[in-house]
């Protein structure tokens, strides 16, 4: 866990603290936002590198724009450029914006 | 000359190459429905007299493989040296696609961009400047609609011209040490600038992709975790209700009905003109060979109308729905939502089910899923459930409907009994799923995806299900001596005496009868042999026609003679469903898995699962209907209680395995992190 961590601050290249996010001024998750709204994706966190490579070539990576559509308990759709994708829970919440 | 096809998932190669080669291979609308390489030949009015090899590639989003069938087509690109490249773009998509594009014409490959579904683009008021593109990335630009064969022959006759030129690349990646991480994904973040300049440059929306639509409503509606699945099931069950059950809805029974009355007809003329032959040769040719392939192809409506069905499925945009809304539910126990896509092409054929699990990207969760979508009953299961169905239960559709639900219950079973063998709570599994844009599905194609089972059945039907037939009456005609059994004497037969073993093995299930074992057995080399076998064992020529059954109280007739019960009857069925596939999709299950453990566990389990249903049905259905247990019922016992021990053992030894490996890589993780 402490090393895929590691490597995911590197490879985001955010300076984010510790495991929490909630604790980064301004920070949360995909899960937390407002349907319909456009964020700007600060981190990647899967702690999955070649999750978060895929996630690259989709458009999804620090610094682009991620839009929600909609969100349900365990889900949510969301656009990455021009594609409609639809997330579960766990990537939905490793998505900082 | 060879021409690849590549591009992102559901760009439309498949489309593209269907309409340039004239194949029929399948098609959807959703991201992996091609998971293997296919090649053919250009039609002539597209290649001249040059030949020119089309090659179908799965999707990809770029050169770096993250599921297998990626990999797949990074590994041609790159090893195979093709001729030229036909990048297939989706001009939905300009955003994205054009980042895989790069990579390719880095390769000095030619290549040739196909901006694909640009009717969609002039729907939505979103420009391309297709000129300014092809400069801008020193390759040949070309606007397609492959749906409707546009721009396809002045695409593919540019492609013909480039071959052996070299591609001079816009964006050449800088010399990096590969292994950097930090490295690489700068230099992506450079080749993504490039791309998003490019498409700044090149690109005018009226609509932007992230305004909510009307599409988004219907898909808020299908992804919701109760109406959602609600209406999944309503799908499905309409699907059945339609190709399989009697009712108004009942399309394919129809044309059962019509179907049956010609075979019944073309059989008693065969009867006839060899009504002065000895009694053998009628025997193998009209009951056998007519009788057996007859009572099979009997049943080709209700595939055929369960084919058109599926397709019309595929190809509106509801899979990926379908998936992501599974997804929570399958995730329970150790799936992912993918898995309901083979499980949904199982029902059809379990082939390409077993192989569209290529598209998950967990080891385990793959093969997984490939050891279980062939509960799912497949096309050729159709007639043995329709046979069942009509013979014992009067044509209810609720045999059919219980048989598939009972499918999906075992899905489920099985993922769980896998997931707490091998150890899942260690692991984690995201889940990612293109939504693609709704379309209207094609009438079109589902009637030639309809239309080509329709010849593969018939195919099927008149060799391997003919010569299993024509075995299995010659068997059962002769003894090991090669003399014709006498009758009262048809335990002698070859045939009686290589089965009666394995009906042995069955008595606690109901049905040890050889006759019944033989069909179970030649089912395993293709399914519709079931119903084939017992028309033959059992010399029921007519008994595929239920209606006429059901008037002259044929049921019953059927169920004397074949010596089993509505309980027994319904065991049997169960029996045939769930235990292993048929010889070729075993194969495919084992090229699938490439582990000969997982391959003998999957074909261990669900040999056990066939035998440990049609015990319960049988013994349970019997205390209910009779008041008492059925025969070999403390043997039958003893049997499932011993495959239950040898599961508890191998889960023991594999979990044990596993918690080790664990630990080393806990503790390999613990000294890097210290150092």
């Amino acid at each position: 866990m402490e090393l895929a961590y590691a490597f995911n601050k590197n490879a985001a290249g955010a300076g984010t603290k510790g495991g929490s996010y909630d604790a980064a001024e301004g920070s949360m998750t995909l899960l937390d936002a407002e349907p319909g709204q456009t964020y700007i994706i600060k981190e990647i966190n899967t702690d999955d590198d070649e999750m978060n490579s895929f996630l690259f070539r989709l458009g999804c990576y620090q610094g682009e724009p991620i839009t929600l559509i909609s969100k349900k308990k365990k889900s949510c759709i969301v656009v990455i450029k021009d594609g409609r994708y639809n997330l579960d829970k766990l990537l939905s919440e490793a998505i900082i914006i | 000359m060879r021409i690849a096809f590549a591009g992102n998932p559901n760009s439309g190669k498949t489309t593209m190459y269907n309409a340039l080669t004239g194949r029929n291979e399948k098609i959807g609308n959703w991201g992996g429905v091609t998971v293997g390489s296919k090649e053919f030949q250009l039609k002539k009015e597209f290649a001249g007299d040059k030949e020119v090899i089309a090659v179908d590639l799965p999707g990809a989003y770029s050169m770096s493989p993250f599921t297998p069938e990626e990999g797949i087509t990074s590994e041609y690109v790159r090893t195979a040296n093709p001729d030229a490249i036909v990048n297939i773009v989706d001009a939905t998509n300009l955003s994205r696609s054009l980042f895989f594009t790069t990579q390719l014409l880095e390769l000095g490959i030619p290549v040739v961009v196909a901006l694909n579904k640009t009717d969609i683009n002039e729907k939505e008021g979103t420009k391309i400047d297709a000129a300014k593109l092809s400069a801008k990335l020193n390759c040949p630009v070309f606007e397609t609609v492959s749906t409707e064969n546009k721009g396809l022959a002045e695409m593919i006759a540019k492609a013909i011209s480039l071959a052996g030129t070299i591609q001079k690349a816009p964006y050449l990646q800088a010399d990096i040490d590969l292994h950097d991480k930090n490295a690489v994904d700068a230099e992506d973040r450079k080749r993504y600038s490039f791309v998003n300049g490019i498409v700044a440059d090149v690109e005018t929306r009226k609509t932007l992709s992230a305004e909510t639509n009307k599409t988004d409503k219907l898909d808020s509606v299908l992804l919701n975790p109760i109406a959602g699945i609600i209406i999944f099931a309503a799908v499905m069950f309409a699907v059945f209700q339609i190709s399989q059950a009697e009712g108004p809805l009942g399309i394919g029974k129809i044309f059962e009905g019509l179907f049956t009355g010609w075979i019944e007809t073309f059989q008693g003329w065969v009867a006839a003109q060899l009504e002065n032959s000895p009694a053998i040769v009628s025997a193998i040719l009209a009951d056998g060979i007519v009788g057996g392939v007859g009572a099979v192809v009997g049943f080709l409506p209700l595939v055929m109308v369960m084919y058109f069905l599926i397709a019309l499925l595929e190809d509106c945009g509801y899979m990926a729905r379908v998936s992501a809304v599974m997804d929570p539910i399958f995730k329970r126990v150790g799936l992912s939502g993918k898995a309901v896509i083979p499980v949904i092409i199982g029902t059809g054929c379990g082939i390409p089910a077993i192989m569209a699990c290529r598209t998950i990207r967990d080891e385990r969760e793959r093969r997984t899923s490939t050891m279980l979508t062939t509960f799912i009953p497949c096309g050729a299961k159709i007639p043995v459930i329709a046979l069942f169905a009509g013979a014992f239960f009067n044509g209810a559709g609720w045999v059919s409907t219980l048989s598939y639900f009972l499918g999906i219950v075992l899905i489920f079973l099985g993922a769980l009994l896998i997931k707490s063998i091998t150890g899942y709570k260690y692991r984690k599994s995201f889940f990612i799923m293109e939504l693609p844009k709704w379309k209207v599905p094609s009438l079109k194609y589902a009637v030639r995806s309809m239309l080509e089972r329709a010849k593969a059945y018939i195919i099927k039907a008149a060799t391997i299900i003919l010569i299993c037939n024509t075995l299995v009456q010659v068997m059962q005609t002769f003894n090991w001596h090669f003399q014709v059994v006498e009758e009262g004497a048809e335990n002698t037969s070859i045939l009686a005496t290589i089965a009666s073993p394995f009906a042995f093995l069955l008595i606690p299930l109901g049905f040890g009868v050889w006759q019944l074992a033989a069909a179970a057995i030649t089912g395993f080399i293709a399914k519709e042999n079931v119903v084939g076998t017992l028309a033959t064992v059992f010399a029921l020529t007519s008994f595929i026609d239920t209606e006429e059954l059901a008037m002259t109280g044929g049921a019953s007739t059927v169920a004397t003679t074949m010596g089993l019960t509505t309980v027994t009857a319904l065991a049997y069925l169960f029996f045939n469903l769930y235990t292993p596939p048929c010889f070729a999709a075993i194969g495919a299950m084992n090229s699938e898995m490439k582990s000969r453990g997982w391959l003998w566990g999957a074909i261990g389990l669900q040999l056990g699962t066939g035998y440990t249903i049609a015990f319960l049905v049988y013994q349970f259905g019997t205390l209910f209907t009779e008041g008492h247990f059925g025969t070999g019922f403390i043997p039958g016992l003893i049997a499932v209680l011993c495959m239950v021990a040898a599961l508890i053992l191998i889960g023991r030894k594999v979990r044990a395995h596993f918690d080790e490996q664990y630990q080393l890589h806990k503790a390999a993780k613990a000294a890097k992190a210290t150092a």
